[in-house]
Formats: C-alpha cells, structure tokens, sequence
C-alpha cells in the first residue's frame, strides 16, 4: 500500500478541505463529535484517540431526510463531494454492513447511495482504546486494513498516510508538495504502536471472552430468562439503537406542507414499544425483554444468516450511552454461561 | 424513470363500495401503467396522513385499474375510510413474492381464509378461476364472525359457487339473520377428504389467530409444510428489505414474502403475533 509521510496535520486538512466539505472530530463533554472544519480558523486540530461518539451512519442516513413528495416527485438532492477525518475501524467494518442493507441486492436506495458515492473516507488508528471498546472480540483492530481511501498513522514526528483507494491515491498524486517519503524506521514505529493499542484491547475484553461464536451462543439461548432479566436495567431511551452505527431501522412518515406533501425517513429503534404493532392491534414484542431478544437476534443470528456477517462491530458505543446500565458484553457472556443442555422450556415450566 | 423507490406513483379513487360495516373496496386507477402479480402488494399513501401496505383484491390481469380492500383498523385506514371518490392517492410497490400459481397446475387449491383475509384472497381466486381448467380444484373455506361480516356478498354468496371446478362451504361465528349455513371458527369446516392431500396445495389468509390454528390443522392432516402457502401480515413500512420493522427471522416480509410456505418460517419464535 502507497505510503507517505506529513509532519503536520494543518496543511493537509487544508488540502482537503479546498475540494470538499471536511469534517473533523473535537473533543466535547469528554468524547468526540465531528464538526465541520473551517480552514480559516486556526483552533488546533486533534487527532481522535478512540471512535467519536456519534456513528458514521449520521453521514449517510441522516437522522431525518425527505424521501419523496407529492404530487410532484423529489428532484434528487444534489449531494457534493464530503470528507470524514478520523473514522476508526469500527467505523469502516459498520459502512460495510450498512452497504449490505442499502447498497446492494435488487433495491438500492438512492438517498444513501448519493452519499456514499460522494463520501472521501480519512481513517485513523486508535492509539488508547476506551475500556468499552471490545472490537476485538468481532475480528476488529485499532487499525484499519481497508475500507478506506486514506489512513493516518500517529508517529512521534508526524503521521503516516497510506491510500487505500484509488481516490485516496489521486489524492496524493494532486498534492505531491504535501508529502514525503516515509523512512522505514518510521513504518517500525507505526507498527509498534499499533500492537500496544491492539495488546490493550485485548487486556481491556479478557473478561469478554466469549466460549464460542456469538450466533451460536445466543441461537442457543434465545428462550433465556436472561432477556427478561436484562431488560429489567433498560430505561428505554433507545440510546443503544441510536448511537449504535450498524442499526439502521428507519420508519417512513407523511406530513402536509403548504402546497404539497412530503414522505420522511427517519431513524426508529426495535428496542421503541410500537415499532413492529400492526394498525390490527398485534404487536409480537409488546414485551421490553423480547425487545431486547429480537435486538440480538437480529444482530448475531437473522442478519449473519441472511448476510454472512455479524451486525456488530464491537465499538461499545451502546455501552458508554446506556442510561440503564445495560452491556451487550454482559448480556452475551451470560448467555455464553447458560448450560448447553439445559432445557429453558422445562426450567421455566418448573418455575 | 423514477429510480426513488420511496416515491409513490399518483392515482385515484374513482369508486368505493361498501363491504361490510368496519371493510370498503376502494377501486384506484394509477396514473401510469401498474402490473403486479396475484399476492404481491402495495404501499398506498393517503397524502399527509401516511401509507399502508395493502394486497390488491383485484386480478392482475385487469391493469388499467386496482381494487384494494381496506379494513378500517388504524389511523391511515379510518382517513381512508373517509375519503370520497376523486381522492388522490399515492401507490408504492407492487413489492414481494406473491403465490407461485404456476405451481399449482395439476393440484387441489385448498383456500381458507378469514374476515378481510379474503381480500388477496380474491384477487388468487379471480386469476385461479381464468385458468381453472389447469387446476384439479379450487376448494375454499371461508369464514367470518357474522353474515354481515363476509365480504364480496354478491359473488361469494352466488356466482363464485357456481363456477365447475370451484367448490366453497363458508361458516360464521355467530348465526345472525336469516343465516342457514355452519356455525363455528373456519378450522370446523377444514376436514382430511376435502383435498387430495399428497396432491393439493393449501393457501391460508386471515386473522393471525386464524392462520395459527388452520395451519395446525392442514399440518395435522398431513399437509407437507413446504405445501402451505400463508399471507404474512406484519408492520411492512418501506417495501424493499431495508427498514427492518416486517422481519421474520431472516426474512423481510415484505421483499422475500409476504406470501411464505410454513417451512420457511415454522422454527422461528413468535411467527402468529
């Protein structure tokens, strides 16, 4: 992979941010959320050290976006080119999930795809990860492989970009007074730190460690009483779906405005009491624990089965947002516990 | 070519005809061409009050115009229930799988269906009986809480139960009026020697409780799961697989049903709620 080096961040963003939209991470009541940056101001800028707190999805999905209108059709909104700085592997592996749901298959949706074509991906490895990121445990990294279009490495002098894309490439080649080469040594160094990142993550999750697949594990139990249990700590304030950056349920609703009606897409959340009821009256998870259930087999066993990839990234957003005190990797480590051959059907007959 | 797939197409309500008390048919001419397949549906938009997925009770061969027929039972469906002829409509779709009826050569058609079940049902029984001869039979059970409560009186009651190859017995919860037929849930009128089972398929649409218990009984005369053919209702909202809300197991009922076998959903939870 083409790598390069700059010493200072400054310039760089200025390159970026003369073609595109740039937006940037700054810290905020203690975590990171993107702004866009303004070439003009001079704040420093800081290189995130973990994943923001807001997801990615939020640049492509928008919270709340106009579908479509009536009488006359949408003219399709004109989405310009737009860079994101510091996106994190976690935040790469979730756009990968996302493109399964809206990019491919027989549907596309045109509102996603519009941004996704136009998005300039500027990834970042983590250098401390959080005690609640557990990527890890989901084949992630504190590095990023691919999925991106160019990739910064924090060293003591600078920082090492590498292209991952042919975009990512172009860049570099349009902007040669902005590099230089990268030392070797330097590509040492790199490494290096990203082994002690990838060895505190490991010694973050050791007590994650879950004794086999997470489909299996919650396939297997998905009869527990554990959901019922958990749910008892969720407040729902349906944080986890919000924030989590593969959750990508959306409703669509109309409103009447002066001289036409618009269709609205809108994020919704499965954890929500009326998000699956029917105008009949039946709703199949009128329950807060089978709620939370269906939130988990859709995640570790529906999803990868229609999919072929696990709709977790490992990020531990749902964690640090959880009002409750709800933890995915509590929840599925109970799980993982539950006896093999026990019999939940009889168990709770007995009961 | 309008590529959005959210974006409905215009159409609009030149007729509505009365049912039953709480079921109107609604008949919508779209303003461009609008096929679908027996069993497919649609997103009808009632602009500024919301869409519902719906099952056109029509026949796909008539395409110049479809007939939807709509239970009152939410907030979109009682604005519905309120419209006058010459209301503008939105029309998404058509969206799903709909009945393999190509399949159907050569067997029993084995129907049940309750209360506004008979809507998709209709628009089957229309497209079975242009071809009936291809079929062995078309054998239907139908039922509804009260006489009243049946819908498409004029032909359930009369001409459909004429037509050779078709053989319909209906039943009512309750007996009211001058009502002479069964009394009793629709699963007291499935009986083994209705159909030949090895050679039959059976479609089943209704209330969810009604479809729980019918499929119990066409699993205990024998019926193959994979020879059960069942209308799914849950909470469609977009139509193409991607809002998640109609998920059954794997499955997005809207895009890889709504028509399912049994086979394919039967081991997952909750699957009549």
């Amino acid at each position: 992979m083409e790598a390069v080096f700059i010493s200072k961040l400054k310039p760089f963003l200025d390159a970026v941010a003369a073609s595109m939209e740039l937006y940037v991470p700054k810290k905020s009541g203690g975590h990171y959320v993107f702004f866009r940056y303004a070439p003009e101001n001079d704040r420093p800028i800081e290189l995130n050290t973990i994943r923001a707190c807001t997801p990615v999805k939020e640049f492509l999905f928008p919270v709340c976006e106009l579908a479509a209108t009536y009488p006359q059709p949408t003219v399709p909104q004109d989405v310009k080119p737009f860079a994101v700085f510091g996106l994190k592997d976690c935040d790469l592996r979730s756009i990968m999930i996302l493109d399964k749901v809206f990019a491919q298959e027989d549907f596309q949706d045109p509102l996603y795809m519009a941004r996704r074509r136009q998005m300039f991906i500027i990834s970042s490895d983590c250098y401390s990860p959080a005690e609640t990121c557990f990527c890890n445990l989901f084949d992630g990294k504190g590095f990023c492989e691919k999925g991106f279009d160019l990739n910064l490495s924090m060293i003591k002098e600078g920082f090492i970009i590498e292209a991952g894309s042919k975009k990512g490439s172009d860049f570099i080649k349009k902007n040669p007074q902005l590099f230089a080469d990268v030392p070797r040594i330097l590509l040492a160094e790199r490494d290096k730190n990203r082994s002690g990142a990838q060895q505190q993550l490991e010694r973050n999750t050791a007590e994650f460690e879950l004794n086999g697949t997470t489909r299996e594990i919650v396939h297997r139990n998905h009869q527990s009483d554990i959901f019922d249990a958990e749910a008892r700590n969720c407040v729902e304030c349906q944080a986890c779906t919000r924030v989590c950056p593969t959750c990508h349920c959306f409703y669509l609703y109309d409103v009447r405005q002066k001289d036409y009606f618009a269709k609205m897409k809108m994020w919704d959340s499965c954890m929500r009491f009326s998000y699956a009821a029917v105008a009949g009256g039946a709703n199949p998870n009128k329950i807060l624990g089978d709620r939370l259930k269906n939130r988990l087999l859709h995640k570790f066993v529906y999803f990868p089965d229609r999919y072929g990839i696990e709709m977790c990234v490992g990020c531990g957003r749902c964690v640090d947002a959880d009002a409750g005190g709800m933890d995915l990797r509590i929840i599925l480590k109970k799980l993982g516990a539950e006896p093999k051959d026990r019999n939940i059907e009889q168990a709770k007959v007995a009961k | 070519m309008n590529n959005n797939p959210y974006q409905p197409v215009n159409g609009e309500i030149v007729d509505i005809l009365d049912e039953s008390p709480t079921i109107k048919t609604f008949v919508i001419v779209p303003e461009q061409q609008f096929c679908f397949a027996t069993g497919q549906f649609v997103e009808l938009t009632l602009p500024g009050e919301g869409e519902a997925p719906f099952t056109p009770s029509s026949a796909p061969a008539q395409t110049k115009q479809m007939e939807i027929t709509i239970m009152k039972a939410g907030r979109v469906t009682a604005g519905l229930h309120e419209c006058q002829k010459g209301q503008k409509v939105g029309i998404r779709g058509p969206y799903g799988n709909g009945y393999p009826v190509d399949s159907f050569a050569g067997k029993d058609v084995y129907i049940v269906g309750g209360g506004v079940g008979l809507a998709p049902i209709r628009s089957l029984f229309l497209t079975l009986i242009n071809r009936i001869k291809d079929f062995k039979s078309v054998t239907c059970r139908f039922g509804a809480r009260t006489p009243e409560d049946f819908i498409y009186k004029n032909t359930l009651f009369d001409s459909w139960q004429k037509i050779e190859g078709v053989n319909i017995k209906l039943t009512v919860d309750r007996g009211t009026g001058d009502w002479k037929g069964h009394v009793g849930v629709v699963t007291s009128i499935l009986e083994p020697e209705d159909v030949d089972i090895g050679k039959a398929v059976a479609v089943v649409c209704g209330p969810p409780v009604m479809m729980k218990y019918a499929t119990q009984k066409l699993v205990e005369f024998e019926f193959a799961p994979k020879d059960i053919y069942l209308s799914m209702e849950k909470n469609m909202s977009c139509g193409i697989g991607k809002c998640g809300h109609c998920m059954i197991g794997k499955y997005y009922v809207c895009k890889d049903g709504p028509v399912f076998t049994y086979d394919q959903i039967k081991d997952y939870p909750d699957i009549w709620d």
